[in-house]
């Protein structure tokens, strides 16, 4: 097949961004832009749909090993595009109303985006690497967007020195995988740390060698675990997450917290599955579902009763995400397991579409609820919105139940899912804990609806008033459709996820089978 | 009209469909507004009553009639299975009768809003009748979670003074203790599928599914506690005064008249249906649980001040008969369980209906503020006397035949027991089993002794004696209105209590069915008790028996099975 036409879900936004820097760099008032941006993004889903639609082939030596273009990953290059684009809208009201409309921010999103993809595609750790960065560098700058305010540049600081931090990580990691194995991409490193202890049984040097390597094979999985946990947010490494999320003006925000998140989410499974998937591989690939459990569980406990405690919407969700982060993280663990993986990898994939579209529409409809001035950012602010604003307190109350996990909304159906994926993997505390922190996670999110609907503003207090925005509007009626689309007819959608990694799990070696029994 | 192919999905999104639109009204035109909500209202009763259609003494009344069982997610096993049985057959009428009563009634005291308190209301309304004909139990916990966001609006948006604390209280309760009755959901089907090869949701599949006796323990909590807070149970009850006394009256009599039927609903045919074996082990304690909740509810209602409080405590006293009936397990007590649902659904509704009345005149619900009302409103208080004999119970009235049948239930019971004096151990464990049913049933007789007295209690300080208060000098009497909410429900109140076997007739051929399939499904695991590993029961042990014989008048010794004889006697006199 086309190389180009292969590609075309990571050009369009790559070769995007650079139309979008000429027309920025040429066009004589700032403004205007948004909407090609997400056309732009729009376009790169469809672009993947599209590819999907027609089939990806099977032989893709074109691209040298370094990136997997399968069904795993259009399935995310769609999520990332669509919430890419969600945001761009979301960013052409919120930037314009707060007098923040430099047309740089259009070429950034693309160029994140792109990296998001690659990222995702990534079947090589050098890819990785590039993905990452790619991804991240645009966001460092949307980040430290509101110029004059110190807040952002606080938090862009603070995001990109412990982004750069975990990408060193990331880079000591993919080294020292290739020291003991001589290979960067991740079915290379796969075959050699599996070269079956049998083999080397006899032989005392060679056993030697071997528990050497399976050594430094757990440190390299450790680090590329801690660097990929700093990018998903994922306690004890989430310290960044909500100031940098609260920092940013909050169109980056909605970016941040779901299209980098779900980009981190697509190569953390896809590398975790690729190269350490494998229990009877050196390094024993048993070890990390079991650790990723305790992480999951704190990463869910932490980020839902810190939540309890915030009095600002914006860092509430903030907290929230790293929540939600912790039931990601349920789905990947259970991924490994054999016979049950396969539902446990699409329930991940379809947490991540359906996290997408519900964040960025509590986001969008938080956005929607500020003007120039008074942005709306505490629980406070939005004191009888709803009452006042029917329509609009509305969407927030349909995201906000799509976040708790309420039917008919998709979020309560991504959580259905992925605490089914666990049960069936035999993590029955897991899921206990999951829902426990559910059943937490109610009373804040509930909380902005007590303000919405049941709160009189102070006396004297600004009271919020939405802003006027097509861009707005348009965003948050897209998230709306999704989440109750596909809450209320998932089964298209699981299919879509399960037919994503169908392919994945059929196409792994054939060792996942010999030491799958063996898991936890 | 000829919509009985479809009959339930019209129950279940005819009142969603309307509620939706109803946010698109305008709301310059209240008058529309109103009768478009009570009319949807009632086209919904009118459809409902379709369901009595055909549901007497047949075969027919041991299965689920208007049965719709299409896929929904089928690669989950999750389908949209419907069904409706003479256990929610009764529950289903008496929503959709209420539901339009509601709404009317509390025009007079919501002003505002209206519009989004019609939407909300139906929005509810769909909800309820989802749970209570969902076979599928995806489907049903969807229902279960769904109403909670509408009755948190209206008790938050519409409530009383201390509403938002209610509102959120009334939330989390109820939804922390669902989300482990969802994984134990989830845990059932996996293991259905470890066992069969495919998922299934389905109640009548997931039914064959025995467990080791401490897994089946544990799943039952997970569902006992979700059903327990909704009914709500001593001790987790405390959510139910402070919602009750923070909702508008519309909501208190949807919450008390309703919802918390969908507490023992639940418990009947999940908790008990699905875990015999757990249920029996555990069916003593419930029944004394009950029968604290019967006194302690009784004696708190004495206490109270504020109307609505007491109301809500005397909820939680009758909610206890219900749960006292339900695990006596025999025919006698669940049918009386079930008609007592009905019967606290219409005596409780209008009790609140009642108290809003006076709310909206006078703005307290303090007793201590009231006296000689029966002179200045003569109506009022006749009506309030009748709610109030229904509700303690009176002969003729509908409150009597609940009551009593659950007492006789659990006065027979021969599968409440005390086992004591054990010997042995594993297979060979003997013990003395004492039945203890009779003890329950004085207990609960207890109960509706001082039901009478805190009923009675306050009608006299209401209604008799010096009227000291001048502000309730010239109160105005039952309006319009009040007289077009309340006489449906005065109505059904006599109608139930003088004609008890015209309900009764559409519930016992379900009951005799859904204790038989209990109690055989109860040997079948009780003979694979040592397993260690989850396993399937025959398709045997789980179907009705073949043949129901109705009670014949005249022949009260008709074939019955052995556990429920005496129990069955007792129906066939009262039936005469």
């Amino acid at each position: 097949m086309n190389l180009v036409l292969l590609l075309s879900p990571i050009l369009i936004p790559t070769v995007g961004a650079l139309v979008l820097m000429m027309l920025d760099a040429f066009q004589k008032e700032d403004g205007g832009l948004a909407m090609p941006t997400a056309l732009l993004h729009f376009t790169a889903a469809a672009m993947a749909l599209a590819l999907w639609q027609r089939g990806v082939p099977a032989d893709t030596s074109a691209l040298h090993g370094f990136l997997a273009i399968d069904k795993t990953s259009l399935f995310l290059d769609a999520t990332i595009a669509l919430g890419g684009g969600i945001a761009s809208l979301l960013a052409g009201g919120y930037l314009a109303e707060h007098k923040l409309d430099r047309g740089e921010y259009y070429p950034l999103i693309a160029f994140s985006t792109a990296g998001a993809m690659l990222l995702v595609s990534a079947s090589d750790m050098l890819m990785l690497f590039l993905g990452l960065e790619t991804m991240s560098l645009g966001v460092y700058a949307m980040t430290g967007f509101r110029r004059g305010s110190p807040r952002s540049a606080e938090a862009s600081l603070k995001y990109f020195l412990l982004g750069s931090f975990a990408a060193a990580l990331m880079l000591f990691g993919s080294a020292l995988l290739y020291a003991i194995t001589g290979h960067t991409d991740y079915a290379g490193i796969a075959e050699v740390l599996h070269a079956a202890p049998a083999v080397v049984a006899n032989d005392a040097a060679m056993a030697l060698q071997f528990e050497t390597r399976a050594k430094i094979s757990i440190l390299a999985m450790l680090l590329i675990v801690i660097a990929m946990a700093f990018k998903v947010g994922a306690v004890p490494f989430h310290m960044w997450t909500p100031d940098a999320y609260e920092g940013a003006p909050t169109s980056t925000m909605a970016y941040m917290s779901s299209v980098v998140k779900a980009a981190a989410f697509g190569a953390f499974a896809r590398v975790m599955l690729a190269v350490y998937g494998d229990a009877a591989s050196a390094g024993s690939a048993a070890g990390w579902p079991a650790m990723l459990a305790w992480v999951a569980v704190a990463t869910m406990t932490v980020g839902n009763l810190v939540a309890l405690t915030q009095t600002s919407v914006k860092r509430m969700l903030a907290y929230s995400s790293i929540a939600h982060a912790g039931y990601v993280l349920l789905g990947v663990i259970a991924a490994p397991r054999e016979g049950t993986g396969t539902t446990a990898y699409a329930s991940v994939l379809f947490y991540l579409l359906a996290y997408t579209v519900s964040n960025m529409g509590a986001v969008g409809a938080l956005i929607l609820a500020g003007r120039r001035g008074a942005e709306s950012v505490s629980y406070d602010d939005l004191a009888g919105y709803a009452r006042r604003h029917p329509a609009a307190g509305f969407a927030m109350t349909l995201f906000l139940l799509s976040l708790t996990g309420v039917p008919p909304t998709v979020g309560f159906f991504a959580k259905f899912y992925v605490i089914r994926a666990t049960l069936d993997a035999g993590y029955t505390a897991l899921a206990l804990i999951a829902v426990v922190n559910s059943a937490v996670s109610a009373y804040y999110y509930l909380g902005v609806l007590v303000k919405m609907y049941m709160r009189d503003p102070a006396p004297g207090a600004a009271i919020a008033t939405p802003m006027r925005s097509g861009y707005v509007t348009v965003a948050i009626l897209t998230a709306a459709v999704f989440v109750v689309w596909m809450g209320v007819m998932p089964e298209r959608w699981l299919d879509l996820a399960r037919e994503a990694v169908s392919a994945a799990t059929a196409a792994a070696p054939a060792a996942a089978t010999a030491g799958g029994t063996t898991a936890p | 009209m000829n919509s009985a192919r479809h009959l339930l999905s019209v129950l279940i999104w005819f009142p969603a469909l309307a509620g939706i639109l109803a946010l698109f009204l305008p709301r310059q035109a209240p008058k529309l507004l109103r009768a478009y909500g009570v009319g949807a209202g009632l086209f919904l009763f009118g459809q409902s009553l379709q369901l009595l259609i055909g549901a007497t003494h047949s075969v027919e009344g041991r299965q689920f009639r208007f049965v719709e069982n299409v896929a929904w997610i089928p690669s989950l096993g999750i389908r949209y299975h419907l069904g409706v049985d003479g256990i929610s057959l009764w529950l289903i009428v008496l929503t959709t009768f209420l539901t339009p009563l509601t709404m009317y009634v509390s025009f007079g005291a919501i002003r505002n809003r209206q519009k989004e308190y019609i939407a909300a209301l139906l929005l509810l309304e769909s909800a309820m009748i989802g749970a209570f004909v969902s076979l599928d139990l995806f489907l049903f916990y969807v229902f279960w979670e769904l109403m909670l966001v509408p009755m948190f609006l209206i008790i938050g948006v519409f409530g009383g003074q201390n509403r938002v604390y209610a509102a959120v209280k009334f939330f989390l309760y109820t939804f922390a203790g669902s989300v482990f009755m969802l994984v134990a959901i989830l845990y059932m089907v996996a293991k259905y599928k470890a066992l069969t090869g495919s998922y299934s949701f389905d109640y009548q599949d997931l039914m064959r599914l025995g467990f080791p006796v401490s897994t089946e323990r544990l799943l039952f909590a997970a569902f006992a506690l979700a059903f327990a807070i909704k009914v709500p149970m001593w001790p987790v009850h405390t959510w139910l005064p402070d919602a009750h006394t923070e909702a508008p009256t519309g909501g208190s009599m949807i919450l008390a008249a309703i919802m918390l039927k969908l507490g023992t609903y639940g418990f009947l045919r999940f908790g008990m249906g699905l875990f015999p074996l757990a249920s029996h082990w555990i069916g003593p304690t419930i029944a004394l649980l009950s029968c604290l909740g019967i006194i302690f509810g009784a004696l708190a209602a004495w206490r109270q001040y504020d109307f609505k409080k007491l109301i809500a405590y005397s909820s939680v006293s009758h909610l206890g008969f219900v749960m006292l009936g339900l695990v006596s397990r025999t025919e006698a007590g669940v049918s009386g369980a079930i008609l007592q649902m009905v019967n606290h659904g219409i005596s409780t509704g209008a009790l609140f209906l009642l108290v809003g009345v006076i709310y909206d005149r006078r703005h307290t619900r303090d007793v201590a503020e009231f006296g000689g009302l029966a002179k200045v409103m003569p109506w009022y208080a006749t009506i309030f006397v009748i709610v109030t004999m229904s509700s303690i119970g009176l002969p003729g009235t509908n409150g009597f035949i609940g009551e009593f049948l659950v007492i006789t239930g659990s006065f027979t019971s021969d599968l409440l027991n005390w086992s004591h004096h054990c010997s042995g151990v594993g297979a060979d464990r003997q013990c003395v089993n004492s039945q203890i049913g009779p003890l329950f049933a004085l207990l609960a007789v207890s109960g509706v002794i001082l039901g009478a007295v805190y009923m009675l209690d306050v009608v006299q300080k209401v209604f008799f004696g010096p009227s000291t208060n001048p502000r309730n000098a010239h109160l105005q009497d039952l309006n319009k209105r009040e007289w077009r909410a309340v006489g449906p429900l005065v109505a059904m109140i006599f109608a139930m209590g003088l004609f008890p076997m015209y309900f009764r007739d559409r519930v016992d051929p379900t009951v005799r069915a859904f204790l038989s399939v209990y109690n055989s499904k109860r040997e079948a695991l009780g003979m694979r008790r040592g397993e260690e590993v989850p396993y399937l029961l025959d398709a045997a042990a789980i179907q009705p028996p073949a043949h129901d014989t109705p009670p014949t008048v005249g022949h009260p010794t008709a074939l019955r099975t052995p556990t429920t004889t005496r129990g069955a006697n007792t129906l066939v006199a009262l039936g005469d």
